[in-house]
């Protein structure tokens, strides 16, 4: 579903990259953390995953596009593939719950009748049926962060890319957030997270890819996340972490790709 | 994109960036009225000068009795040499028509001229000269003419009616020089400001753009609001103009200048009618142009 293949991403002005010849591959209907310290290239990776920043090296490949050879016309198309979520919310202030969501849609052509539908259900799957004309303001930021999550989820995209999702909330909330990210995982949506809480990675137990000055220094199914750790003393196999496509796929990532374009 | 959806932003838009609207529909208000101000002192001067030269470009006037003119020996013109000039004029080549115009018809002229004017009152028969008026093949020609009837018998003397036209059409074309001179700044004004506005629309707006972005908008969904959004600013400010123009028309022209001359020789409020829509799509485009080229430079997907 998302493959990097050797990728290198430099910013202008920068002497090291923020990411350093990364390799990995994320299925279809898995659940990702990516974890790190600050400046490790988590949100960089993101973005790049998103077409937001084009790799300077190394190839991307998003739901059977490459991102490189894309046109910018052909990304709106991407981009209705994918939603994505921030530590910020990002919510537009002066509309309500319902219309946040219904935004979405709206400015990608959707028909009224679909809108309509879509949207309370959506709202109800994230736990905020009864909330629909509340401004942004006055929610608590848990419940900002889920109408952040259904207007990601309201196009049934096949990824979500989650930015620090719970940088921004409590332990308890947070958690919440993550048993949600997890419910729409269950129901097929592909979830990368970023994230440096390493209570929800060890709740979750599932995949996770560590970055370290942006090389990815670890690639763990059912992770742990233990930021005191330095790479050498924790991980004895920080030497090798380079990611090799493994030959016994069962599954052709090619087309596996092809139904989601 | 709904219709009802692209209204309610557009809307907002709008609401939101108010002062700006307002800048750029009173810029653009003004460039247009002096654009269009000179394009209708042009259609002036065209007015005229095919008011003229569909009537005479020489004439010919003849002597009458107690002429002050040395020519005339303060004689009045005989029959014979009244012959004598019509035979001359027929005979060369740069003539097309020429009319005799008698000292009753000539009478008659200058009373409905000057209809509205108390010179009107104190002219008598006789007083306006009877005159020959030659309608050139071209009008410019005139020298062929009036050196051939200068100081002939019977001739008080030779009037080309361009060269009395001339000093006007040299006002004319100053007014329209300094308006469009004066317009094209304004113009580079308006867009100038139109494509801060759109700058500004965009800033205010960034959110809802980096949310549509992400959600997957294509690029036209996005600019859409913004250029309509400027087309309606615009255009209101070229409605604006327009109704100015036909006030300035409706003032100076149809209240002012036609108590002394001829009615048919000048423009009226309908002339506003035709340059209006050069001035709407002139704008219309301008806008368009301004708006596609700001945001390709700042709202990329
Ligand atoms: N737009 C940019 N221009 C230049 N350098 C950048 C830019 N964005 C990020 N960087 C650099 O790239 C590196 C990785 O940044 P990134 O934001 O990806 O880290 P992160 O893992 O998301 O950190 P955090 O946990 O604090 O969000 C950092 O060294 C940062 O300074
Ligand atoms: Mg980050």
């Amino acid at each position: 579903m998302i493959r990097f293949e050797n990728v290198t991403k430099r910013y202008a002005l920068t002497a090291n990259p923020a990411l350093d010849d990364v390799s990995l591959e994320i299925e279809r209907g898995e659940f990702a953390f990516v974890v790190g310290k600050s400046g490790s290239g988590k949100s960089t990776l993101m973005r790049v995953a998103l077409r937001e920043q084009l790799a300077s090296e190394g190839t991307v490949m998003v739901a059977g596009h490459d991102l490189a050879a894309m046109s910018s016309r052909q990304v709106p198309r991407l981009r209705r593939e994918m939603g994505a979520v921030f530590q910020d919310f990002r919510l537009l202030p002066g509309k309500t719950v319902t219309q946040n969501v219904a935004f979405a849609l709206q400015v990608i052509g959707k028909p009224r009748h679909v809108i309509r539908s879509l949207v309370p259900e959506t709202l109800d799957m994230v736990g905020l049926a009864d909330k629909g004309k509340r401004l942004p303001h006055e929610l608590s930021g848990g419940e900002q962060q889920r109408v952040a999550i259904a207007r990601a989820v309201v196009n049934k995209p096949q990824i979500l890319l989650a930015d620090e999702p719970t940088g921004n909330l409590d332990p308890a909330t947070s958690l919440d957030i993550v048993h949600l990210l997890d419910r729409i995982n269950r129901a097929g949506t592909t979830i990368v997270m970023a994230t440096h809480d390493s209570a929800i990675v060890n709740a979750m137990r599932r995949r996770v890819i560590e970055l370290h000055e942006g090389r990815v220094i670890r690639d763990v199914a059912d992770g742990s996340y233990d930021p005191a750790l330095t790479p050498d003393e924790a991980r004895p196999d920080v030497a090798d972490v380079t990611w090799e496509p493994e030959a016994n796929e069962d599954i052709d990532p090619a087309a596996g790709y092809e139904g989601g374009a | 994109m709904r219709l009802g959806f692209l209204l309610g932003e557009i809307w907002t838009g709008l609401r939101r960036n108010l002062s700006m609207a307002i800048s750029v529909i009173l810029v653009t208000m003004v460039s247009v009225f002096l654009l269009g101000l000179g394009m209708l002192a042009q259609r002036q001067a065209d007015t005229m000068k095919g008011y003229w030269y569909d009537r005479i470009q020489v004439s010919i006037y003849l002597c009458t009795d107690g002429a002050p003119q040395p020519n005339c020996n303060e004689q009045a013109v005989t029959d014979a040499q009244k012959d004598t000039i019509a035979r001359q004029l027929k005979e060369m080549p740069e003539v097309d028509t020429v009319f005799e115009e008698d000292a009753q018809q000539a009478f008659d002229r200058f009373k409905e001229q000057f209809r509205n004017s108390p010179i009107a009152d104190t002219v008598q028969v006789g007083d306006i000269p009877e005159s020959f008026r030659v309608k050139l093949k071209d009008p410019t020609k005139f020298a062929v003419v009036s050196s051939q009837f200068e100081g002939a018998p019977g001739v008080a003397s030779v009037q080309d009616q361009e060269k009395v036209l001339r000093k006007f059409f040299q006002i004319i074309n100053g007014v329209t020089v300094f308006a469009l001179g004066l317009a094209a700044l304004m113009a580079v004004c308006a867009g100038l400001l139109m494509a801060t506005t759109i700058r500004q629309a965009a800033f205010v707006r960034r959110r809802e753009i980096s949310i549509m972005r992400l959600v997957g908008a294509s690029s036209w969904t996005i600019r859409m609001p913004f250029l309509i959004e400027m087309l309606i600013v615009a255009m209101v400010g070229v409605a604006l103009a327009v109704l100015m123009l036909w006030g300035a028309i409706q003032v100076i022209f149809n209240l002012g200048v036609n108590q002394v001359a001829l009615s048919q020789a000048w423009i009226g409020t309908s002339d506003v009618l035709v340059v209006a829509p050069w001035l709407f799509g002139g704008v219309a485009l301008v806008a368009l142009l301004t708006s596609l080229l700001t945001l390709r430079r700042y709202l990329r997907v």
